[in-house]
This record gives C-alpha cells, sequence and structure tokens, in this order.
C-alpha cells in the first residue's frame, strides 16, 4: 500500500510541475501585457512610462526568469504582488478561498447524496414510472448549463418572491440563515448537473452489480432487498461512480466560474476569469496552481480510495 | 360675496394641509444608507490615476473639489458652477490668472487642515510641473492642464493658476469630478487603496470584488450634509444580476453607466414604481479610419465610407434607439456645445440614405473599386458586445455599397495600445467625455500628436482654431467657431461620427436628488441624496 500511495504521490507532483510550466507559458501567450491594460485605463499608452512600468512590474525580463522567480517565490510562501490592485495577491486570494470551498463542498455534497441516491432507487426500480421520472430528470440536469440555471434561479426568486440572496458574503457567525440562503442556491445550480452524471453512473453500475451470482445468491438465501442493494451491490458498484466523483470535481471549477458571477458570490473562481483578462499574472498563476493541486488531491484522493475500495488494485500495482 | 369667502375659506383648509404634507415630503431627510452599485472592483481609488467610471462613481464621494458642477442641474456649464473648497474665484490678469479663495473650516478625513499647498501638490503632479518629485503611474489628465504655467500660493487660503493665454474651459475641467484635491501629506501611492480626502463620506471598509463602504463624515465642512449616514457600493458584474438586486430592492440605484435601454425598461415594466430616467453619457460612437494608411488618405475615400452608413439606422438597429445624432460635440438638448441639428443634417452621412449610398457608390467607382474589385479591408472593434452589434451593423453597411469588410474584435486590454499604434484600417469606437466642454474634447482627440488622437488626423490649421476657440471669453462668438470647428472636423473625416449614446437610470422613487447629468462623470458627490423611507 505505501508503494502505492508514493507512486500516487511521484505522479502528482510531476503532474503538478508540468501544469506550473503550463500555466505560466499559456497565461503569456496571450496577446497583451498588464502594462497595456494599466495604460487602457487612460486610453492611450505612453511608450516611455510603458518601459517604465514594465520595469517596475518585473515582466520586462525573459520569461524563463520570470518563472524561475515564481517558483523561488512560490516556495517561500510568497505568492507575488498583483499587477492590477497593487497589493499582495495573497491578500486578494485568501479571503475568497474558504467561500469556493464552501461552495464546491455543498455542491458536491448536492451531487453525491442526490446521485447516488436516485441512481440507486432508479436501478432498483428498473423500467417503472419512477424509473423514467428520475431517468428524465438526471437528463434535464445534464442538458442544462449550471450558469443557465442559476440565472433561472434568480429571475425565479426575484419574478416570484420579490427576494434574493445576499449579494455580499454573509459570514456563518454574522447570520447563519442568511448564509445557507445565500450558499444553497448556486450549490443547487452546480450540483444539479453533477446529480444527473452521477444518478446515470451509479444506475448503470447498479444494474451491472445487480445482476452478479452473489447477489442472486444472497437474495435467495433470504436477504431482505434494501441490505442487498444497499450494503452487498452499492459498495462495488461505487468504483465507477468515485472516478466520476473526481472528474466531476475538476469539471466544477469551471461551472463555479460562472455561477459565482451569478449569484454574485465572491469567490476563487469568478475573480480568476478576471485575473486573467487583466493579465495579472501573479494572481492568475496562483489561482490556476491552486485549483490544479486541488484537483490533484481530489484524483489523489480518489486513486487511494480506489486501493481500498478494491483491494485488488493496489495489489496489482504494488 | 359670503358663499363665496366661504369657499374660498373651504379652499384654502384643504389646500393648507396637502401643501403641507407635499412640503413635508419634499423636505430631506437625515438618516440611512444608501445602497448603490458598481460593476467591477475599481483599478484604484486614485481618481488622479484613472480613466474608469469605477473609479470615479464611489471615490468622488470621498474627495472634494475647488468647484464642481451643481449636482442637483441636469445640464453642465459654466452657469451650473458652484463653489466647494474655493468659497469664490476670480479671472484676473485679463484671464491670464486664476486664482481661488479657499475656506478655512476644512480638513482631511484624517484631522489635518485643508491647505492651499494641498491644491498645489495636486495640480503640480498632475501636470508634472518641473521640479515635481510625485509621479502618478498612469496619468490620463495631464493634458488638461497643459496651459497652466505656475500654480502660486501666496497664502495658506489663496491659490492662483497662472495660464499661458486666457482659457475658459479651465475651470470647467476643475468641476469635473476628476478634479479632486489630493492630501499634500500622503503619497499618490498610498491613495490608490485608501481615501483621505475632505469629502462628504469616509471609506468604511473595501471588501476587493466586494463591497466599498462608505460612512458619513462627522466634521464635515457643509453643515447638515451629507444627508447619508453612508453608502454600500455592492460590486455585482452580472447584469441579470444587478438588475434582479434592484427589483428586489437589495439595490437603491443602479450602476449609473448602465446604458442599455432593453433591460431597464424591462425592470421598469417588472415594477412599474422605479422611476426610469432617459439621461445623456457624453459618450460618441465613432468610425475611425487610420489616416497613416494611403488608401485613406484621399478625401473622397473617407467621404464614400462616411456616406455609406445610414444614421438613422445606426440609432435604431446599433443602438436600439438609445441615441441621438450628433457631430463632435453633444448635441441639444443634453449638450451645450453641439451642431444646431439643421446644420448636423447637412454633414454628409446625416441626410437620405439611399441617396448617400448612390453617392458613396459613385465615389468608390472614381476611385477604381466595384464588383469585380471590391474595397477590401477590415473594420475593428472591442470585443464588448455593444461595440461589436454597431460594428456589425457597420459592416452590413459598407456591404451595401460594395465594400467587403471583415471584422476584426480586439479585447478590451489590448484595444487601446493597438489603436495608438495604429494597427487597424478602420475601426468602430466609443470616446467618453469628461466634462462638455470643447477643450477637454477638441485637444484629447483632434490635435496632432495628442496619444488619444487615433486616426492620426493632424492639420496644422485645425490646431491653430482649437487654440484659437479656447481663448475665446465671449460664449456666443466661442460657440460659432466651436460650430465651424465641428463641422469641419467631420467633412475632414478626422472622425465620422454616428451619435451620443443615452442612458437609462432605473432607481426606486424613495431615492431624492440622484440627478443625471449629461456627463456620467461629475455627480457621484452625493452630498445632497437623501432617502425618502
Amino acid at each position: 500500500m505505501l508503494v502505492y500511495i508514493l507512486q500516487r504521490l511521484l505522479t502528482a507532483l510531476v503532474t503538478l510541475f508540468g501544469m506550473s510550466v503550463l500555466i505560466f507559458v499559456l497565461l503569456r501567450l496571450v496577446p497583451g501585457d498588464i502594462v497595456d491594460i494599466i495604460f487602457a485605463s487612460a486610453g492611450f499608452v505612453n511608450p516611455a512610462a510603458k518601459v517604465e512600468l514594465a520595469r517596475e512590474l518585473g515582466v520586462d525580463r525573459p520569461i524563463a526568469v520570470q518563472y524561475i522567480r515564481w517558483l523561488k517565490d512560490v516556495a517561500k510562501g510568497d505568492l507575488g504582488k498583483s499587477y492590477r490592485y497593487d497589493v499582495p495577491a495573497w491578500q486578494i486570494v485568501k479571503p475568497r478561498i474558504p467561500v469556493t470551498l464552501e461552495l464546491a463542498v455543498l455542491a458536491i455534497l448536492i451531487a453525491v447524496v442526490s446521485g447516488v441516491f436516485t441512481g440507486v432507487v432508479s436501478a432498483a426500480r428498473q423500467d417503472s414510472a419512477l424509473d423514467y421520472a428520475l431517468r428524465l430528470l438526471s437528463l434535464a440536469g445534464l442538458s442544462m448549463p449550471s450558469f443557465w440555471l442559476g440565472m433561472v434561479i434568480i429571475l425565479f426568486l426575484v419574478s416570484w418572491t420579490g427576494w434574493i440572496p445576499a449579494l455580499v458574503y454573509v459570514s456563518p457567525r454574522e447570520d447563519l440563515r442568511a448564509h445557507l440562503l445565500q450558499f444553497i442556491f448556486p450549490a443547487l445550480a452546480v450540483g444539479y448537473r453533477g446529480s444527473a452524471l452521477i444518478m446515470r453512473i451509479t444506475r448503470s453500475s447498479m444494474l451491472e452489480v445487480l445482476r452478479e451470482d452473489y447477489i442472486r445468491t444472497a437474495r435467495a438465501k433470504g436477504q431482505r432487498e434494501r441490505p442487498v442493494v444497499f450494503s452487498h451491490a452499492l459498495r462495488n458498484a461505487m468504483l465507477p461512480v468515485i472516478t466520476v466523483i473526481g472528474f466531476e470535481f475538476a469539471f466544477m471549477i469551471g461551472g463555479l466560474v460562472v455561477t459565482e458571477t451569478v449569484f454574485n458570490v465572491p469567490g476563487v473562481a469568478r475573480y480568476l476569469v478576471d485575473a486573467i483578462l487583466w493579465r495579472d499574472y501573479p494572481v492568475a498563476q496562483n489561482l490556476v496552481m491552486l485549483i490544479a493541486v486541488a484537483v490533484v488531491l481530489v484524483n489523489l484522493m480518489v486513486d487511494l480510495l480506489y486501493g481500498y475500495l478494491d483491494p485488488r488494485i493496489r495489489y496489482g500495482s504494488g | 360675496m359670503g358663499k363665496r369667502f366661504h369657499r374660498l375659506v373651504l379652499v384654502a383648509l384643504c389646500t393648507i394641509p396637502l401643501a403641507s404634507t407635499l412640503f413635508a415630503a419634499q423636505t430631506p431627510k437625515s438618516g440611512g444608507i444608501l445602497n448603490a452599485t458598481l460593476i467591477e472592483s475599481p483599478p484604484s481609488f486614485s481618481l488622479h490615476e484613472e480613466a474608469t467610471i469605477s473609479t470615479a462613481w464611489p471615490m468622488m464621494s470621498c474627495y472634494n473639489n475647488l468647484v464642481l458642477f451643481d449636482p442637483l442641474k441636469k445640464q453642465e456649464s459654466l452657469d451650473t458652477i458652484i463653489p466647494e473648497l474655493a468659497e469664490k474665484w476670480t479671472l484676473q490678469d485679463g484671464g491670464r490668472s486664476l486664482v481661488f479663495f479657499l475656506r478655512k473650516d476644512v480638513k482631511w478625513h484624517d484631522g489635518q487642515p485643508f491647505t492651499s499647498k494641498d491644491v498645489k501638490h495636486t495640480f503640480d503632479t498632475v501636470r508634472e510641473a518641473p521640479g515635481i518629485t510625485t509621479k502618478l503611474r498612469v496619468n490620463p489628465r495631464q493634458l488638461w492642464y497643459e496651459n497652466v504655467e505656475s500654480i502660486e500660493t501666496p497664502d495658506a487660503l489663496t491659490v492662483a493658476f497662472r495660464l499661458k493665454r486666457p482659457q475658459q474651459s479651465l475651470l470647467l475641467m476643475l468641476a469635473a469630478g476628476w478634479s479632486a484635491i489630493y492630501p499634500a501629506h500622503i503619497p499618490v501611492s498610498e491613495l490608490r487603496s485608501k481615501c483621505v480626502g475632505t469629502g462628504p463620506f469616509k471609506l468604511k471598509e473595501y471588501r476587493q470584488g466586494e463591497l466599498i463602504e462608505m460612512v458619513k463624515n462627522p466634521d464635515y465642512f457643509v453643515k447638515g450634509r451629507p444627508y447619508l449616514d453612508g453608502i454600500r457600493y455592492t460590486i455585482i458584474k452580472d447584469r441579470s444580476t444587478r438588475y434582479a438586486a434592484l427589483q428586489a430592492g437589495r439595490q437603491d440605484i443602479p450602476f449609473i453607466w448602465e446604458v442599455a435601454r432593453m433591460p431597464a425598461e424591462a425592470a421598469k415594466r417588472a415594477v412599474p414604481k422605479l422611476n426610469l430616467i432617459e439621461s445623456s453619457t457624453n459618450v460618441n460612437d465613432h468610425i475611425l479610419v487610420n489616416l497613416t494608411k494611403p488608401m485613406f488618405k484621399d478625401p473622397k475615400m473617407r467621404l464614400a465610407i462616411t456616406l455609406a452608413v445610414d444614421r438613422q439606422g445606426y440609432v435604431q438597429a446599433g443602438r436600439q434607439g438609445a441615441a441621438i445624432l450628433g457631430g463632435v460635440l453633444l448635441p441639444k438638448p443634453y449638450g451645450v456645445w453641439g451642431l444646431p441639428e439643421a446644420e448636423q443634417k447637412k454633414i454628409p452621412g446625416f441626410g437620405d440614405p439611399a441617396k448617400q449610398k448612390i453617392e458613396a457608390r459613385k465615389l468608390l467607382a472614381e476611385l477604381g473599386y466595384g464588383p469585380s474589385k471590391p474595397l477590401k479591408i477590415t473594420v475593428s472593434t472591442r470585443a464588448i458586445p455593444i461595440y461589436v452589434d454597431i460594428a456589425g451593423f457597420i459592416i452590413d453597411q459598407f456591404r451595401q455599397v460594395g465594400i467587403e469588410a471583415t471584422l476584426e474584435q480586439v479585447e478590451t486590454g489590448v484595444w487601446h495600445a493597438k489603436m495608438t499604434r495604429r494597427e487597424f484600417d478602420v475601426a468602430v469606437n466609443t470616446t467618453g467625455i469628461g466634462p462638455d466642454d470643447p477643450d477637454a474634447n477638441l485637444y484629447e482627440n483632434f490635435k496632432c500628436n495628442s496619444p488619444r488622437n487615433y486616426s492620426a488626423y493632424c492639420s496644422e490649421e485645425m490646431d491653430r482654431l482649437i487654440e484659437q476657440q479656447s481663448q475665446v471669453l465671449e460664449r456666443e462668438k466661442r460657440l460659432r467657431l466651436v460650430n465651424e470647428i465641428d463641422k469641419r472636423l467631420q467633412l475632414e473625416g478626422a472622425r465620422m461620427l454616428l451619435g451620443w449614446s443615452k442612458e437609462y437610470v432605473v432607481l426606486w422613487p424613495y431615492v431624492k436628488n440622484v440627478v443625471p447629468h449629461q456627463s456620467i462623470y461629475n455627480y457621484g458627490r452625493m452630498q445632497e441624496v437623501w432617502l425618502d423611507k
């Protein structure tokens, strides 16, 4: 098991290094630079002042030098200074991390709980009216982009109730009810799509497992249906579902970008788009790196969970 | 007589309570927090280093000017300028000295006294006076103060602007929202992330990307002002969410540069008690031709291009009716200096579209272009929906006279750099003018070598005329000269004006004294705003 974990950790480190190079280079391949953008506000570019500003920001140095400096700074825990706002990048990023994390965890919880549950029910009641209804619901979830669903929720709320959730972050200590109301709707918008995918994978995986001999044996031995489905079948059916959860987490970050904007939730994902548009390299590259680390960690956890759920995997790799 | 008298008494008795109710309704009430809206975090709080309304709108409430356009009057002009930090001012030396006498009861938000040194420090920094050590990171309005020779402070409460030549417009530019007075005792770099002003509101909290919260300045030098206890500028990026927040009553006023007519009207339909105010933005839409390219140097080519575009069509299709036709300066009823309608109609491009298209085709044929050899150009514009909408309309108009145009969408961040480097054939652009004033507009956009003169139009004669109008102190005489310049610039194709966009401000009726001006940059002080709740 230890070798298996070490192998996965090494793979994660190599992936992160590759990501860092890719993020750094890709950001700088986008046309235009921060100095042009700072001057854009004035409506003109003053060549002499531009050179001076580029030197001040350090973007006049060769890319390789900038990259090494970034790695060194990150290693020291220094994320640099936002070019646009002239304040430490960490000062901008820090308050946003818990917001996005909470939203992501809520969304994934909604996706997993409702997706797995409806998937199991749908498989257990195959070809019934309930199965058809749940499949239709999941198809709708897959067809609706989360930002669109978010807009529909907002418009529905304002049209029918004349109310919308708070537009400025409300901490749970300040007002728990307002906090939950602020997060539940975006989490639903993002989680619904994820639940649809998880539901479909759970259903097909469950259908496969429910036809296995050991399930038939359990039933023949007089086991009641609920323990057969939830204790015997579900654990073995979960392997592909866990893969999808890991995959869905990465995909969800994309959904959060727009959903955070629609619900005006001050998270990392929303800010990332702005940082890229402004070529605010210190903020953008550190945020993308942060997301990359999160995705790699989740995938690492999925791999480890795989090993736990199916011992053949760790033995095979070991 | 007796009956009539009784009737009169009855009417009077009924009218008195009604009148007193009306009067009471109009008596400002103190208190309350105004929920205002922004669409993005300001790049910085430093008014003198920015040119975006995202900075001007919230930061105006923190600072004061020497003078200001009366916030309660819709149309800005010399006649609507009111004192702020200057109690009074006079023109001396035949108009070559503008002397301000300052208030003595003013303190900065940090308790330091305000003096003439602060005024000198501010404008010496902005005009980059010789010997000044403070430097702005970006200096968008240095040109405004080109005519200032020196700034003198004979005592702590007097400031004299010595001018190279008489210039009436300087006072207008000093009245613009951008012309805040900075504290000399605080480095400019610090003012990028905090505001220390003398204004009616102090900065309470700033949560980047979320909100800017201002709180009433209890030591404000205007007694009884501001009425509000504070202002919360919530940053809402998504337009649908902004309107939903307004309809739900979370926001009291929208972002003032919302512009789009349809969502504003939809909000009004959804909540009929909202007030919808139609106003101007002092932003014009125009076509730029790159005059450094040989093909556009021929006046016939420029004439063909401007004749190809139906201006009424632009108002309807490009702006969904939310624009008025006009030339280089903002026309009436919003502006003061624009060409009269009858004159504007005579400018090529503003006449009968069918006849003009025939004429454009004829001109192109004379230049050797026709169905077998169409003129092929690229139309560049910013990758922002309203720009793309207008550019799409222009391309279709070009197609109707046989010009094959390809659309190039340029990301905002790269746009001005590209324009400054003149990397375009034809561009569709918009320009916002601070105060409605000929100097603020003409120097910046049409003088040779101005960095914002994107088309590279340059005429010594025009430069001379621009200088000349600036020195004329008599209003009518100056207006005639400005009209002449406006016509010439349009006829020479320096910029092919399409029109001036209108804005639509939707706000709750209990918000009082938010009066949109013809320029969005000049009425954010919020000193007079109150809530009738």
